[in-house]
């Protein structure tokens, strides 16, 4: 509990300063998912209608995952350099993998029968993708923003080491002094972010969820 | 004091000695449960300052173990407070902000207006003609000794200050060489720094409460340590936050900035080592000192450079090299 109060009078210290690192923080982050959702989405599109080698692509993405964010962060320094530009490409990149995993998967599981219904009902090939497949996929594909946005929102952290400031600036901080207060003053700010974007995500999702006839 | 240590050594000695005997210990390491682990912080100096006391202590045919790149400061003192590493290296200045959590300002102002209580000894007059080295070390020395069991062996002639630096053709052109000077126009400017550095009494927040003036709108880009200087080249910063013994500093021909108002205090280094292990191997300390006394800002600094200049060699050869081109290793 004093731990908590010590938190809360380090927010009232320094309210501008918590304002303006958490806006940093959440305008990078969302920009990185709406990037990353407008190029890895299509892309799970591609390989789930690609049925040769969908399959073998979706893998590679996967084992993708295990690159640790951090070192994505420093990959792109060299090309890139300091400052916004680096730190949007890698977190756009990290959202790569869940984005297109889900979307991959949310294609795949819809029945091929309603498909074909679709179709017997004199629909052409975009009415059945964008009336049918589309929608009953989408859950699916909302739930990999969800997870791409706890992925970007906690490692935009890491753009505190090539010349943002985040809310990594607490957490460095936190480290470097040992100091619970800073890490926890970052952490609780980017778990409520994280939070926040899972209930909107969460509710974006329940309202496009085609009900069950 | 002393008889008082003295007796409580002995009493622990004693029963752990009996076992070690029994076990079949080497008497050298018998206050010790397992070989001698040596610690560093996570920056090129530490690495190098490791494998220097590791090689030392091996030559001495004691066995080792290397627990480098700790982190920070509180991390790694933590680790030798709680016995889990044995020694590492310590700057004088930041074991007496960070650790001890003294104010730089009280402790020099305390220096000038009375005796040291901490040393008897007539050279450690405090603050006039650059002793406030040996004042520092000798605060430190004393206060771990008394609170923590620890033991500062001798320090460096070097001073790896925490600075400001600039390009040398920005110090020309706007013809600041003291931090005064560049408070001025700071307001303008960009500081390359870590990202803890705007939260720090020993960074911006020390620059802001003794210079004032620009320090408050200066801009700070957050950068990992290693990647500091790289920040000034690309043109991103004009200002980094420098070590007085980084040797990118006469490596991309930079300008330290003069602490005029004295924010930060000597930053002298020297390993800080678990008495114990000392009591029951005299020889370290006297083989250390002889390494750390040969340490000079210029001898660090190359060192340094070595590892982080286009060399980019292994800390622990550029560490080995040192110690047998002095003799310190291998007679």
């Amino acid at each position: 509990m004093d731990t908590l109060r010590e938190v809360l009078e380090f927010y009232r210290e320094r309210p501008d300063e918590v304002l303006e690192l958490a806006w940093i923080h959440t305008e990078l982050s969302l920009i990185a998912l709406a990037i990353g959702s407008a190029i890895f989405v299509p892309l799970g599109i591609l390989f789930a209608r690609w049925t040769a080698g969908g399959s073998a692509a979706v893998g590679v993405v996967a084992s993708l995952r295990v690159i640790p964010s951090i070192a994505l962060i420093f990959l792109f320094y060299p090309l890139l350099g300091f400052g916004y530009q680096p730190a949007l490409v890698a977190l756009t990149i990290l959202a790569g993998p869940p984005l297109i995993l889900n979307t991959y998967a949310g294609m795949r599981q819809v029945d091929a029968a309603v498909l074909e219904a679709a179709r017997g009902v004199g629909m052409n090939p975009a009415q059945v993708f964008f009336k049918v497949h589309l929608p009953l996929a989408l859950p699916v594909i909302i739930a990999g923003m969800r997870s791409a946005s706890v992925e970007i929102f906690a490692s935009a952290t890491l753009a505190s080491f090539i010349g943002v400031r985040t809310l990594g600036q607490y957490i460095v901080t936190g480290i470097s002094l040992l100091d619970t207060t800073y890490l926890l003053a970052g952490g609780l700010l980017i778990v409520a972010l994280v939070l926040s974007a899972e209930i909107i995500l969460g509710g974006v999702e329940r309202l496009v969820r085609v009900p069950a006839a | 004091m002393l008889n008082r240590r003295t007796v409580v050594k002995g009493a622990l000695a004693a029963p752990i000695a009996a076992t070690s005997v029994g076990i079949g210990f080497n008497p050298a390491v018998m206050a010790q449960d397992g070989p001698i682990v040596v610690g560093s912080k996570d920056f090129t100096e530490q690495f190098i300052l490791g494998n220097m006391y590791l090689l030392v202590l091996e030559d001495l045919g004691l066995e080792t173990d290397a627990s480098l790149n700790l982190g920070g400061t509180q991390i790694a003192h933590q680790a030798l407070e709680s016995g889990d590493i044995s020694l590492y290296p310590e700057y004088t200045g930041t074991a007496l902000v960070e650790v001890l959590g003294l104010s730089v300002e009280e402790v020099l102002a305390e220096a000038s207006s009375a005796t040291p209580v901490a040393d008897a000894s007539p050279s450690a007059s405090p603050v006039a003609g650059g002793t406030n080295a040996e004042y520092v070390y000798n605060i430190v020395r004393d206060a771990y000794q008394e609170q923590f069991n620890l033991t500062w062996l001798a320090y460096s002639p070097a001073n790896n200050t925490q600075a400001l630096a600039v390009s040398r053709e920005y110090s020309e052109e706007s013809g600041v060489t003291t931090i005064s000077q560049l408070a001025e126009v700071a307001a303008d400017l960009t500081i390359s720094a870590p990202a803890d550095f705007p939260e720090r009494e020993d960074g911006l927040l020390g620059l802001q409460r003794m210079y004032a003036a620009g320090f408050e709108d200066i801009e700070v880009l957050p950068v990992q340590p290693g990647l500091k200087y790289q920040a000034l080249l690309d043109g991103e910063a004009e200002v980094v936050l420098a070590f007085g013994t980084d040797g990118q500093i006469s490596g991309y021909d930079l300008v330290v900035l003069e602490d005029d108002l004295g924010l930060w205090p000597p930053y002298n280094v020297a390993p800080v080592v678990q008495t114990d292990l000392l009591d029951a191997n005299p020889d370290i300390a006297a083989r250390f000192n002889e390494v750390t006394t040969s340490l000079t800002d210029a001898v660090l600094s190359d060192l340094n450079w070595q590892v982080d200049g286009d060399d980019g060699a292994d800390p622990a050869d550029v560490a080995r090299q040192y110690l047998e081109d002095n003799g310190f290793i291998g007679g």
